[in-house]
């Protein structure tokens, strides 16, 4: 288990190299280049500003404007959704790397879950910029609980990477894993509180609690909502259920990866 | 001397890759680490079977064998990413592995940034490689081509990059699949004078090809590895000429009929049976038993095909006097009797000279001496004549041989016998030369001088 842990850190400038590789990539060829990484977060909040203000106008006490309140939990979801997405299918991806080279396979997942942190945190100004435009309007939106936002990553980080790792391993094994994970994502993005406020289920018992309790993801939104959105310290049901997550699913993840990790050669 | 790799009854197996194995290869690579574990025999494959041995520290490996012997599976078990099903395996030192050609390089992007990854990937950090890495691409010779997607690099390019940032990593062991044979003749050259100097460090090479020239070239001892178990382990010339000798016989080009009527005549021959090349202790003069290698591990003396056989191996003086204690300096002629049991069109006569601790002093054949065999029937005496041997005294021993040009051998004797050195004049190393000192006024000596001039 510390095995996978200790090449990691053994490795760490592999990584670094790696995922600055992955982003420079990612806009190879392109004009504009890194500036995508601002422009699409840009064009999605004025898109969802145009239709949740002009459009529909949902009503969800507490989510005022609700675009913002959308944007706070969709960008740290959408690292959650690609790095998974991109993280499962990244051993399979690179097999031809992992059978013919000595490689450090575990890297691979963690370059993509390292990637699309950065990309979200590239989105963060964005937010940032119309948390602030909607507190000169008069909103109650942000305050200096924003600061801790870097905890809330720092928590994150070992949870996704840890289930991450997990599943690019179990991907090896069956290569059903990656579609189940995108279609569970899909899923899992209307049992997650992005678009509705947790309290909004306040009417369905079971269904609130399977998914305060089950999501490993529900106390991170709600986290970033309330640093972000609400200007409030989250609660301390929230931190416990962050810590408790990041610790169980990293654990399992990097047992789960170590255990195959000997086969994965053969394997992949 | 310490070891640096040490392999000790070594299996491998690999699953067969039929559908509904999924969940039971799952719940055995969780649970035993491997594979193969929860599955029938019938269902794996064996890739290496009960491989053993040893390779010093400061020394070159060679593992030859065709296609499928199990080559690739046990460089990859050395470089740490399979693991023994069973047996042991241990490697001491730092380990960078050429596996495969171009692999662990990214196609779209530049060579200088497959350095830096290749180099992260070897260990090396950030700044190690910033260092290092006018010496890697200088070394390579691909400065100009070093910002060009690697996607855009031929083979050769591919192997240079890749052998340039593994020996510039500061390995203590290099393990090599095959892929050096892609360089030029210039490169190759490069390569051997760095991996030259890489050994005199005291590190260890293990080649793996099936490129017999490379293994020869290169090695110190040599593996043959036939279906994943290990059939001959020894000096580079032997384990090469069995295995030339067993990949002819494969391709149907082994002179059945001349081999049975040779065997018959002569109990224990070079046979070319086993590919194994039995001993036969020519220096007392008897043929022993097929297969009895005197001195239990000791190597054999004799192998061959048997197409053509020396019968007798003589030195004569100037007199035609057979003589083996020698006048260093004196006239000398190498007699060669051999006979031909079938007619031959390809066929190069050549001697070995060595010291009791196996120096080559000199070596010499028909081929290199530019003749091209045309005809070859029935007996013959071929004479080499050195009008004056210099050697320095001592004892030496001389290996005898023919075989075909490409290296096939029909017969051949290895330190088929000795003959020794005297001298009046005295000097250190195993060559004599005509010299002579010369002074001038301002170097005196005492009466009575040295000997200063020898003839």
């Amino acid at each position: 288990m510390t095995k996978v842990a200790d090449r990691l850190f053994r490795f760490r400038g592999l990584l670094a190299t790696l995922v600055s590789r992955e982003l420079k990539a990612r806009y190879r060829g392109s004009v504009l280049g890194f500036f995508w990484s601002l422009v699409t977060p840009l064009l999605l909040l004025g898109v969802y500003t145009f239709v949740f203000s002009v459009v529909f106008k949902p009503r969800f006490p507490g989510s005022d404007p609700y675009v913002l309140f959308l944007m706070t939990g969709l960008f740290p979801w959408t690292w959650v959704a690609t790095s998974l997405m991109e993280g499962t299918n990244s051993l399979t991806a690179n097999a031809g790397l992992i059978r013919k080279a000595v490689f450090p396979a575990e890297v691979l997942p963690m370059v993509s879950v390292l990637s699309n942190l950065v990309h979200f945190l590239f989105a963060i100004p964005i937010l940032v910029g119309g948390l602030i435009l909607g507190r000169s309007l008069g909103y109650p939106v942000g305050g200096w609980e924003a600061i801790l936002f870097p905890a809330i990553v720092a928590l994150q980080l070992p949870a996704l990477g840890g289930l991450t790792l997990g599943l690019s391993a179990l991907n090896v094994h069956f290569k059903d894993v990656k579609d189940i994970v995108g279609n569970l994502l899909a899923l899992l993005f209307y049992l997650t509180p992005i678009i509705y406020p947790l309290g909004f289920l306040k009417g369905y018992k079971p269904l609130l609690w399977a998914i305060e309790w089950l999501n490993p993801f529900t106390p991170f939104a709600r986290a970033y909502q309330a640093v972000l959105f609400h200007g409030a310290l989250p609660g301390a049901q929230i931190w416990i259920q962050m810590v408790s997550w990041a610790a169980v699913l990293w654990l399992v993840g990097c047992w789960l990866f170590g255990r195959l990790s000997d086969s994965l050669v053969e394997a992949v | 001397m310490s070891v640096a790799i040490r392999v000790e009854n070594l299996h491998k197996s690999y699953l067969r890759m039929a559908p509904g194995f999924r969940l039971r290869t799952l719940k055995s690579a969780l649970l035993q680490r491997s594979l193969v574990g929860g599955h029938k025999e019938e269902d794996t494959i064996l890739a290496l079977e009960d491989v053993s041995f040893e390779v010093e520290k400061g020394t070159a490996f060679g593992v030859i064998g065709s296609n499928g012997s199990g080559k690739s599976t046990l460089l990859k078990i050395l470089a740490g990413m399979l693991q023994p099903t069973e047996g042991r395996v241990e490697v001491s030192g730092r380990v960078a592995a050429l596996i495969e050609l171009g692999a662990g390089f990214h196609p779209e992007i530049s060579g200088r940034e497959n350095v830096y990854i290749n180099g992260a990937v070897l260990g090396l950090t950030r700044k190690e490689i910033d260092r290092r890495y006018d010496d890697i691409v200088e070394f390579s010779g691909l400065t100009d081509f070093i910002e060009e997607p690697v996607k855009n690099y031929s083979s050769g390019m591919y192997v240079r990059l890749g052998f340039s940032v593994a020996i510039h990593t500061d390995p203590e062991i290099l393990l090599v699949d095959e892929v050096l044979a892609v360089g030029d003749e210039a490169f190759q050259h490069r390569c051997l004078r760095r991996i030259e100097e890489f050994l005199a460090k005291g590190n260890t090479l293990l080649l793996v090809s099936h490129s017999l020239d490379t293994i020869e070239r290169f090695s110190d001892e040599v593996l043959w590895l036939e279906k994943g178990r290990d059939r001959l382990l020894g000096s580079p010339r032997r384990v090469a000429d069995a295995y030339r000798l067993a990949v002819a016989e494969r391709e149907g080009q082994a002179h059945l009929a001349a081999k049975e009527a040779r065997q018959k005549e002569l109990q224990g021959g070079p046979g070319a049976e086993s590919g194994e090349a039995p001993d036969v202790d020519v220096a007392s003069g008897g043929k022993s038993p097929e297969g009895v290698e005197a001195g239990g591990s000791e190597e054999p003396r004799r192998w061959g095909s048997g197409e053509a056989e020396i019968q007798g191996v003589r030195l004569v003086d100037s007199n035609g006097e057979e003589k083996y204690n020698l006048e260093s300096g004196e006239e000398v002629c190498f007699e060669i009797d051999v006979e031909a049991h079938q007619e031959l069109s390809d066929f190069v006569f050549g001697i070995g000279v060595f010291t009791p601790r196996d120096v080559e002093v000199w070596g010499i054949n028909t081929g290199l001496s530019g003749y091209a065999s045309e005809g070859l029937k029935g007996k013959t005496r071929v004479r080499l004549v050195c009008p004056a041997l210099r050697l320095a005294p001592g004892e030496y021993l001389i290996d005898v041989a023919v075989h075909a040009r490409d290296g096939y051998p029909y017969d051949y004797h290895r330190r088929f016998l000795s003959f020794s050195m005297v001298s009046s004049s005295r000097g250190v190393g195993v060559y004599f030369p005509r010299y002579r000192w010369e002074f001038d006024e301002a170097v005196r000596w005492k009466p009575p001088s040295q000997d200063t001039e020898q003839d």
